[in-house]
């Protein structure tokens, strides 16, 4: 029994001096260091959506056109309609969105018959720091021909948006 | 065919808005004129001019190619 005993308790020594020594290596700084990155990583990502949004302000962009026979000081319609007498003043207002410098023009039609006359047209150059409304309008002093008009907005050289109407 | 139109050369038009508009400066413009024209009075040169001190030191003094702001009215 006791030449059984000797390297059986030389092996729970060894086993026990074993586990010490790896366990005194398991609580080294090393995991410390190693740990933080993981839990770092994911932080970045989260916070990141925030400033793209913030920091890309949007081009100058037509909302909506509204055409009627009077404006507010606000430059908005605020009687609006699509059908006109011969004696209106005719106004379109463009809300648009976005900062910057646009040109903005705007073109009157008449139309008859597959005809297409141009009634008039006006080019000007805005600056909006945000949300802007502009209005052009047109009137004729001997009163507008009863027909089907229409009016178009380019915006940087595209088409940004079309009405039609009646003068009756 | 295109004399069955009606004429529209008397068709009188304007604009305005809520945002600054911008002017270019063409040879023989004043401030007076640019006034006349976008606000109908030639005495509101004075408010162009203010609105672009930062580019103009004396109202008589404009050249073409500027661009100018013009404030809402």
């Amino acid at each position: 029994m006791s030449t059984k005993s000797v390297p059986a308790a030389l092996a729970v020594v060894a086993a026990v001096a074993l586990t010490l020594a790896a366990c005194g290596k398991k609580e080294e700084p090393p995991q410390a260091q190693v740990a933080p990155p993981p839990v770092s990583m994911p932080a970045p990502p989260a916070a990141e959506p925030a400033p793209p949004v913030a920091a890309a302000p949007a081009e100058v962009a037509v909302a909506t056109l509204t055409l009627g026979n009077a404006v507010g000081a606000d430059a908005r319609v605020s009687a609006p309609t699509e059908t006109f007498a011969p004696a209106d003043t005719i106004y379109v207002s463009v809300d648009t969105t976005g900062a910057g410098t646009a040109a903005m023009a705007v073109k009157w039609t008449y139309h008859q018959d597959g005809q297409v006359a141009v009634v008039k047209e006006e080019l000007i150059s805005i600056a909006p720091t945000g949300p802007a409304t502009t209005e052009f309008h047109v009137s004729k002093p001997d009163g507008w021909p009863a027909g089907d008009y229409a009016v178009e907005i380019v915006l940087n050289g595209k088409p940004a948006g079309s009405r039609t109407f009646v003068v009756r | 065919m295109s004399k069955d139109m009606p004429d529209f050369s008397n068709v009188k038009s304007g604009s305005s808005s809520t945002a600054p508009k911008v002017y270019v400066v063409v040879k023989g413009d004043t401030l007076s004129k640019i006034a006349k024209h976008e606000y109908g009075r030639a005495g509101d040169w004075k408010r162009i001019f203010e609105a672009n001190r930062d580019i103009l030191d004396d109202p008589d003094k404009i050249f073409p190619g500027q661009k100018l702001k013009i404030p809402p009215q």
